[in-house]
C-alpha cells in the first residue's frame, strides 16, 4: 500500500537528432489505494509510462517515487510491484501453483508452508483452486487471465500495475472480468496503474484516468470530469461513444460560424470565447434533440437531412447533415422510428456545448452542469 | 499397420462400420444386441450387425470389388508406392541382410555360407577386450560430446541473443565449422594440436604454461577428449542456432515476468527460459548422437585403422574389422550393435514425438 507519484516523468528512445520522445513530462500522483487508469490511443505513450513504473524500461528524466522512495534506479525485483501482462506471460512449462509460487520463492524469504498457503488462499479469491495443478496451456483464457492476476495478487506488492490485461477476452468475458477486477481492487485497496485504449474501462473502472496522447498528459480526472469537463478537444473526442460532434468555426462578434452555420453564443459563453479568433463548438450526440414534427423553434434551432441511422437496440444512432452545413451524429430514443432520408429540426441547446480554442484546443468553454454531482465521485 | 488401413478403408467408403473386424464377436452380437439398445463401441461408432447382410447376398462380392476399386489406399500407392519399396529394399533389407551375414562365419575371400547359422560371433564380441574398450569409448565420446556441445552451444545462444551488434556475423562464424567436412577439421586439428609446433602448444607456451604442453594426439591419457573437443568445437555451432531459434520463440514478456517477479539474470534463465528450450534440446541433441556415432571419418582421417584402444570407437573397429581383417560376419556384428545404439537413441525420440502428436 503506498502513494506513487510521476514527477515530471519522460522518455526518450533513441539518441541524438534521431531520439523519439515517448512520454513528454508527466505528472501523476495516485494515492494509496486508487485506481488509476492510463487510457489514450495506441502509441500514445501509456504502456512505456507504465513500464518505466514497473522498471522494464530506463526513465530518461524525471522522477518515480513509490511510498516516497525514489524508485528510477532500483531493480524491478525491488520495486515492490506486480504487473500483469497482456499477454499474460505465464510460465508455459510450470503449473499454476509454481507459476504462482515463482515469485514468491524468487522475491520473498517465506518459507514453503508459508507460500503454500498464500498461494491456496489467493486461489481461493479468484476461484481457480481447482485449477492449480494444471498447466497454463491447458487453460481457457478467462483462466490464464485469473492466474495472471493471482500470480500478481499472491506477492502482496505496494502497486499492481496492468498493461491492457482484458484486450485479450472476449467482449462477454471482459465485461464481467472488468466488474470483478474492480471488485477485487476495492477488497485489496491497493494502489492500481491501469492502461487501457478502452474508453470503456476506462470510464468503468477507475477512480480517475489519465488521458495521454502523443506523450503528454492531457487530463487526469474522475471519469464524469473527464466526460463533461474536458480539458481540451482531444479528451473530448476520446471520451465517449460515439464520440462528441466537433464543428470548427470562426468566432463573430458573439455567434460562431462556419460553412452555412451560424450559432449564436450567450453573453458568458462569448464572454469566453473572446480573444480567440477560432474556436471549435462541441456536442455530445445525447444532447442533440433530433424532432421530425416542426414543432422546435430558436436561435439553435437547424434543418437538417437525416443520412443514415444504425439501430442500436437501446438508441438510434443518427448521422445528420445541416443543410448546407456541417454533419452531426446524434443518438435518439431506440424506439423511435426514424428513416434516412427525412428532413428534421435538430436542436443544439446552449447549456450542453463546449467550445475549444480553434489552435490550441483548450476548453475556453464546457456545458453547464451541476459541480455538486460531479464531485460525489472524486476520490 | 494394414488392417488399421483396411479399416479405415472400409469406413471411409462404406459409410457405415461394419462388424467384421476381429474386435468384435458378430455372432454372439447378433443373438444378445438384436432387440437390445444398439451397441455404442469404444470409438463411438454404433455396431451395425453384419453377420445376416454377408451370409445372404450374392451382391456383396461386386460391391467389395468397386469398393476396393474406389479406394483410396488403392489411388495412393503410386505417390508412396515406389519410394517405399525403394527404401524397403536398400534400407531395411540391407540391414536385415547385414544381420543375416552378422549370423554366418563368413572370413576373407569367397561367399557366406548361409546354411549353419549362429550368434558365434555375438558371444565372441562379449568377450573381446577391443570391443568393450571401443562400446566403452563410443560411449563416453555420445555422451561428452553431446552435452558439451548441448551447454557451449546454450552459451553461445544465449550470448548471442541479448541483442548485439554484428549478430548475423557471430552467427555465421560459429556456425560454419559444421558446414567443414570430417576430413579438413580433422587435419587441421591435427595441426592444431601437433605437440612441437601446434597452435594449442605454442598458446600454453606463450603464456609461460609449459607444463601443461602435452602430446594431445598421441598420449592415451588425453586422445578422447582431444577428439571430442574438436568435436565440439564443430558442432556447438549447430548447437547454438537451434536454440537461438528456440530462444526467439520465447516472447519477451517472460523475461520482464520473471524480472518482475524478483529472478535474477541466472535464476531467469535456470527457471524460466532454459526449461521452455526442452524440444530444441532434443532435436539437437538427436543429431549430435547420431554425428558422434558417425564420427568414423575424423578418427580415420587421423589415425587411419588403428586409433588405439584409448580412441578406439565402434564404427573404426567396424570398419577395421570388416575391410582391414576381411572378417566380414564379425564386422556385421559390430555394425548391429552401432544399429542398435542409433535405434535406441532415435526409437524414444520418435515415440514422444508420435505421442505429443508431432508426427
Amino acid at each position: 500500500m503506498a502513494q506513487l507519484e510521476l514527477d515530471s516523468v519522460t522518455k526518450r528512445f533513441g539518441e541524438g537528432d534521431e531520439s523519439v520522445l515517448a512520454v513528454d513530462d508527466v505528472n501523476v500522483d495516485i494515492a494509496d489505494g486508487e485506481f488509476l487508469v492510463l487510457v489514450g490511443p495506441s502509441g500514445c505513450g501509456k504502456s512505456t509510462t507504465l513500464r518505466m513504473v514497473a522498471g522494464l524500461e530506463s526513465i530518461t528524466d524525471g522522477e518515480i517515487r513509490l511510498g516516497g522512495d525514489r524508485m528510477n534506479e532500483k531493480r524491478p525485483a525491488e520495486r515492490d510491484i506486480a504487473m500483469v501482462f497482456q499477454s499474460y506471460a505465464l510460465y508455459p512449462h510450470m503449473t499454476v501453483r509454481q507459476n504462482m509460487r515463482f515469485g514468491l520463492e524468487e522475491s520473498t524469504d517465506l518459507d514453503d508452508d508459508e507460500m503454500d498457503e498464500r498461494v491456496e488462499d489467493t486461489a481461493e479469491l479468484l476461484d481457480i483452486t481447482e485449477l492449480l495443478d494444471r498447466k497454463p496451456g491447458a487453460l481457457s483464457g478467462g483462466q490464464q487471465q485469473r492466474v495472471a492476476l493471482g500470480r500478481a495478487i499472491v506477492r502482496e506488492p505496494a502497486a499492481f500495475l496492468m498493461d491492457e490485461p482484458l484486450s485479450n477476452l472476449d467482449a462477454k468475458l471482459r465485461s464481467q472480468m472488468r466488474t470483478e477486477l474492480q471488485q477485487l481492487q476495492d477488497d485489496l485497496d491497493t494502489t492500481t496503474v491501469y492502461v487501457t485504449h478502452d474508453q470503456t474501462e476506462a470510464m468503468t473502472m477507475g477512480d480517475r484516468i489519465a488521458i495521454l496522447d502523443a506523450g503528454e498528459l492531457q487530463q487526469v480526472a474522475t471519469p464524469l470530469e473527464a466526460y463533461h469537463r474536458p480539458a481540451n478537444r482531444f479528451v473530448a473526442g476520446f471520451i465517449g461513444e460515439p464520440s462528441m460532434n466537433f464543428v470548427e468555426g470562426a468566432v463573430d462578434g458573439d455567434a460562431l460560424t462556419a460553412d452555412g452555420f451560424r450559432y449564436p453564443l450567450g453573453e458568458s459563453v462569448a464572454a469566453a470565447v473572446d480573444g480567440s479568433a477560432n474556436a471549435t463548438l462541441g456536442i455530445r450526440p445525447e444532447d442533440i434533440t433530433v424532432d421530425g414534427s416542426g414543432s422546435l423553434e430558436g436561435d439553435h434551432t437547424f434543418d437538417a437531412t437525416v443520412d443514415v441511422v444504425e439501430p442500436m437496440g437501446d438508441e438510434n444512432v443518427v448521422h445528420l447533415s445541416i443543410d448546407g452545413g456541417p454533419q452531426l451524429i446524434a443518438t435518439v430514443d431506440g424506439l423511435r422510428r426514424i428513416e434516412s432520408g427525412t428532413a428534421v429540426t435538430v436542436e443544439i441547446p446552449e447549456e450542453a456545448i463546449h467550445v475549444f480554442d480553434g489552435s490550441s484546443g483548450e476548453a475556453l468553454h464546457n456545458r453547464s452542469l451541476d459541480d455538486a454531482e460531479l464531485d460525489d465521485r472524486r476520490v | 499397420m494394414s488392417s488399421g488401413i483396411f479399416a479405415a478403408l472400409i469406413r471411409d467408403t462404406g459409410g457405415s462400420v461394419r462388424s467384421d473386424g476381429p474386435d468384435v464377436d458378430s455372432d454372439a452380437a447378433g443373438d444378445e444386441a438384436s432387440d437390445a439398445e444398439p451397441r455404442v463401441r469404444t470409438d463411438g461408432g454404433t455396431v451395425v450387425d453384419g453377420a445376416g447382410e454377408r451370409s445372404g447376398s450374392a451382391d456383396a462380392e461386386p460391391s467389395l470389388r468397386s469398393r476396393f476399386r474406389r479406394s483410396r489406399f488403392l489411388e495412393s500407392i503410386p505417390f508412396w508406392g515406389p519410394p517405399g519399396v525403394l527404401v524397403l529394399f536398400f534400407v531395411y533389407g540391407a540391414i536385415g541382410w547385414n544381420f543375416v551375414i552378422s549370423l554366418t562365419g563368413w572370413e576373407g575371400l569367397g561367399s557366406p555360407d548361409y546354411s549353419s547359422l549362429s550368434t558365434e560371433m555375438y558371444t565372441q564380441l562379449l568377450a573381446d577386450s577391443s570391443f568393450h574398450a571401443a562400446f566403452q569409448n563410443t560411449l563416453v565420446l555420445l555422451f561428452a560430446f553431446t552435452v558439451l556441445s548441448l551447454v557451449v552451444g546454450l552459451l553461445l545462444a544465449i550470448l548471442v541473443d541479448q541483442k548485439i551488434r554484428l549478430e548475423n556475423t557471430f552467427r555465421t562464424i560459429y556456425l560454419l565449422p559444421m558446414s567443414l567436412s570430417f576430413v579438413v577439421t580433422a587435419i587441421f586439428w591435427s595441426w592444431m594440436y601437433n605437440p612441437s609446433n601446434g597452435l594449442i602448444n605454442e598458446l600454453l607456451r606463450a603464456i609461460g604454461l609449459d607444463a601443461l604442453t602435452q602430446a594431445w594426439l598421441s598420449d592415451p591419457q588425453f586422445k578422447l577428449a582431444a577428439i571430442i573437443f574438436a568435436l565440439m568445437w564443430q558442432f556447438s555451432g549447430y548447437c547454438m542456432v537451434v536454440y537461438l531459434a528456440g530462444l526467439r520463440a520465447i516472447p519477451e514478456s517472460q523475461y520482464e515476468a520473471a524480472r518482475i517477479d524478483g529472478a535474477s539474470t541466472t535464476r531467469l534463465y535456470w527457471r524460466v527460459i532454459i526449461p521452455q528450450l526442452r524440444a530444441s534440446t532434443m532435436s539437437a541433441a538427436v543429431v549430435l548422437v547420431v554425428f558422434a556415432l558417425k564420427a568414423f571419418d575424423f578418427l580415420f582421417v587421423l589415425f587411419g585403422v588403428n586409433p588405439g584402444q584409448s580412441a578406439d570407437i565402434l564404427s573404426v573397429m567396424m570398419y577395421r574389422v570388416a575391410f582391414d581383417r576381411v572378417q566380414w560376419a564379425y564386422g556385421s556384428a559390430v555394425a548391429m550393435v552401432l544399429f542398435a545404439m542409433a535405434l535406441g537413441v532415435i526409437g524414444p525420440y520418435l515415440y514422444l514425438q508420435y505421442r505429443r502428436g508431432e508426427l
